[in-house]
């Protein structure tokens, strides 16, 4: 067993076990901070696939910006009565096995396709590379997603503000 | 390879530049004005400035295919009709709204109005780009807008119910169908579409066609959500309730058309361009290569058939009008896609004559749809009701605006003199003439079935009695909506060559498959 095979071991049970204990776990708090366990189990994937622009990435802003900002989301809004959640079990069992099927669809796929092995080196200069692309042909989805945020900003505010009876 | 990004030329993207400007003078003058003005004016504003705008596009009738930026925003007759569509149904939305949007319900109407702007740019960002990227940029601009605007009514349940339901699906749509873009750039290495057709069927043949027909079928579930088709279509009537009516009818034509657009754009690039772009021939048949067209067209007739025969018979079932109408968008979505699964995609002219149907009906339906809902709106608001029964006895209280709805019920069943029956007909002839006639069977039942609701608003108009015989005042800029769309959908019926004409000297099927200069 190579140091490699470890580190991917290591990550990708980051990756998984984040998003399920995300799905399983009831207050919103606990899902925050298992959400971001898997972030970080990505971005170590990420850098075993030398793209480690897209890792720090990663790291800053969903492991980093976006954990936090749902937990102070969490900590902002008052916390709802976490209820007992309905029951359903055949709902429960059904989407189990959707899931489990079409997980095993994807993987019969990828392992009865025959990839090149020849190795080939993607990882260097990535940083320079997206940093061109970026700024040269794809300017103007760059800009469009500034007007994106925008969007996203001024409909956040105009559905969350609380209106009082006077501004 | 560098770019010199000043020499490149902007005036191309002279449409979507005055959509944005217009939304940041709206953004700013919102932010001085008092906070309890009347912000009516910003409509009037934003339709001026999208007349502006469409000029700029009417423009671009007619030139070559131009690009900027390899392909990642492009100009060509295809996107150009499709934004021309847009913006008309978008500056009729902006007329609608003038009325619908009062203080108390929407207290944010600033926002409403440059939010809408926004959606609209998304919407022609979508219709004209030849990327993958800036495809799901549009796409993404287009559904967050069209997410807050359906919940603006904020103290109004149905309308967060709607937002909220939304939000939720469009997000799945969006993640299954990056997921598809996904697999498609594994294989083929770019995220240009053109650039993809070209590697697509290299792909195919190397082994990897489990990742294509992955891509394919998440394309179709993903774009499914946004045309709002079987089997993606429940999200419907429940945004539709919801939104505000005015939004209701964008979402229902301009999200529509701009969801068509990129169905083709994605679909009929990617899957058929591969035998259309090189003429590779078959050399034992003589034939164009076909490597997958067949197939695709196959599955999306049975999506056109369900969806067909499923949002009509559920639409026969609606007492809330603004359900029954949701329900026959998702039909009428149906009868649009006939025309893209019935096509033989071995000629560009047989692909020009459905491509053209298609359009032509989009177009008529563009019309109808947008005067309905305009009568809707009045209708609703004025009785407080979203039930049927508000319509009761309307042509004794106002028989223009009665015998307007009239035709626009009329051409939506696809009964003459109206465009909507020239463009089922045209739908139709191209069903029979290319052998699908399973498909020309089930549009004639269900346009039958079809009768049967839009003719119960009809009965409630003539031959009930509402609540009140005096006479309904209508406000002038739904007054005008009206008119233009009862004028379209009665002259396009009766002389059709106008906007046939049109649209044949102006599109031309090649443009999806040329790289831009």
């Amino acid at each position: 067993m190579t140091g490699q095979y470890l580190a991917f071991f290591i990550f990708a049970l980051m990756a998984i076990t984040g998003g399920v204990f995300m799905i399983n776990l009831s207050r919103v708090i606990h899902m925050v901070l298992s959400i971001g366990l898997s972030f970080f189990g990505v971005a170590g994937l990420f850098i075993m696939l030398q793209a480690e622009f897209l890792a720090f990435v990663q790291v800053l802003i969903y492991a980093g910006a976006i954990t936090i900002m749902m937990a102070m989301g969490t900590m902002m809004t008052q916390g709802g009565d976490e209820g007992e959640k309905p029951k359903r079990r055949l709902h429960n069992v059904l989407s189990f096995l959707s899931a489990v099927l079409v997980g095993a669809f994807l993987l019969y796929g990828i392992y009865t396709t025959s990839w090149p092995t020849e190795p080939t080196d993607l990882g260097a200069n990535n940083i320079k590379e997206i940093g061109v692309t970026l700024f040269s042909n794809f300017v103007i989805p760059f800009e469009l997603a500034s007007i994106l945020l925008l969007v996203a900003l001024v409909g956040a505010i105009v559905l969350a503000k609380r209106d009082g009876e006077k501004d | 390879m560098t770019v010199d990004l000043l020499t490149l030329n902007w005036g191309l993207l002279a449409p979507e530049l005055t959509i944005v400007i217009l939304s940041v003078i709206i953004t700013l003058a919102d932010l001085f004005m008092k906070n309890g003005g009347d912000r009516k004016a910003f409509a009037w504003l934003s339709v001026l400035g999208i007349a502006l705008a469409t000029y700029f596009t009417y423009q671009d009738l007619g030139q070559p295919v131009q690009s900027l930026l390899n392909d990642t925003y492009r100009v060509d007759s295809f996107g150009t009709m499709f934004k021309l569509i847009m913006l008309i149904g978008t500056g009729l939305v902006f007329m609608m709204s003038i009325y619908y949007v009062d203080k108390k319900e929407i207290k944010y109407d600033g926002e409403y109005y440059y939010l809408l702007l926004t959606a609209l740019l998304g919407s022609m960002i979508m219709a004209s780009s030849g990327d993958l990227i800036t495809l799901y940029i549009g796409l993404e601009l287009l559904s967050i807008s069209s997410y807050i605007l359906a919940g603006i009514r904020k103290t109004n349940l149905k309308s967060n119910e709607a937002a909220f339901k939304y939000v939720v699906t469009g997000s799945v749509s969006s993640a299954i169908l990056l997921y598809g873009a996904s697999f498609l750039y594994g294989v083929t290495g770019t995220t240009n579409i053109i650039g993809i057709a070209q590697a697509v069927q290299g792909a195919f043949n190397a082994g990897f066609d489990f990742y294509i027909y992955l891509g394919f079928f998440m394309f179709v579930v993903g774009l499914g959500y946004k045309i709002s088709i079987v089997p993606a279509y429940m999200w419907a009537p429940d945004v539709y309730e919801g939104a505000p009516t005015p939004i209701t009818a964008f979402l229902s034509v301009v999200s529509k058309a701009a969801g068509f657009a990129i169905v083709m754009r994605l679909l009929f690039t990617i899957f058929a361009a591969g035998n259309i772009a090189t003429g590779e021939i078959n050399a034992e048949t003589g034939m164009p290569i076909n490597f997958f067209s067949d197939e695709m067209t196959f599955y999306l007739a049975v999506l056109a058939g369900l969806t067909m025969i499923i949002g009509n018979t559920m639409a026969a079932r609606q007492i809330n009008v603004k359900r029954m109408f949701a329900l026959s968008s998702v039909a009428q979505a149906g009868y649009i896609l006939v025309p893209l699964a019935v096509v033989k995609i071995n000629s560009p002219v047989v692909m020009n004559i459905s491509f053209s149907n298609m359009i032509f009906y989009l177009m008529a339906y563009l019309m109808m749809n947008l005067g309905a809902f305009a009568v809707i709106s009045l209708v609703t608001k004025a009785n407080d009701t979203d039930e049927l029964k508000a319509f009761a006895g309307l042509y004794h209280r106002n028989p223009w605006i009665g015998v307007a709805m009239t035709f626009f019920l009329l051409s939506l069943a696809g009964l003459p003199v109206t465009a909507g029956f020239i463009g089922k007909f045209n739908i139709f002839v191209n069903a029979l003439l290319f052998e699908s006639y399973y498909l020309a069977a089930i549009m004639v039942v269900t346009s039958v079935v079809s009768y049967f609701y839009y003719f119960n608003i009809v009965r409630q108009m003539y031959m009930r009695t509402g609540n009140t015989e005096a006479k309904l005042a209508v406000p002038f800029g739904l007054q005008l909506v009206v008119l233009l769309t009862f004028l379209g959908t009665v002259l396009f019926g009766m002389f059709p060559n106008v906007l046939i004409d049109f649209i044949s000297t102006n599109f031309s099927v090649m443009d999806l498959f040329t790289p831009g200069m």
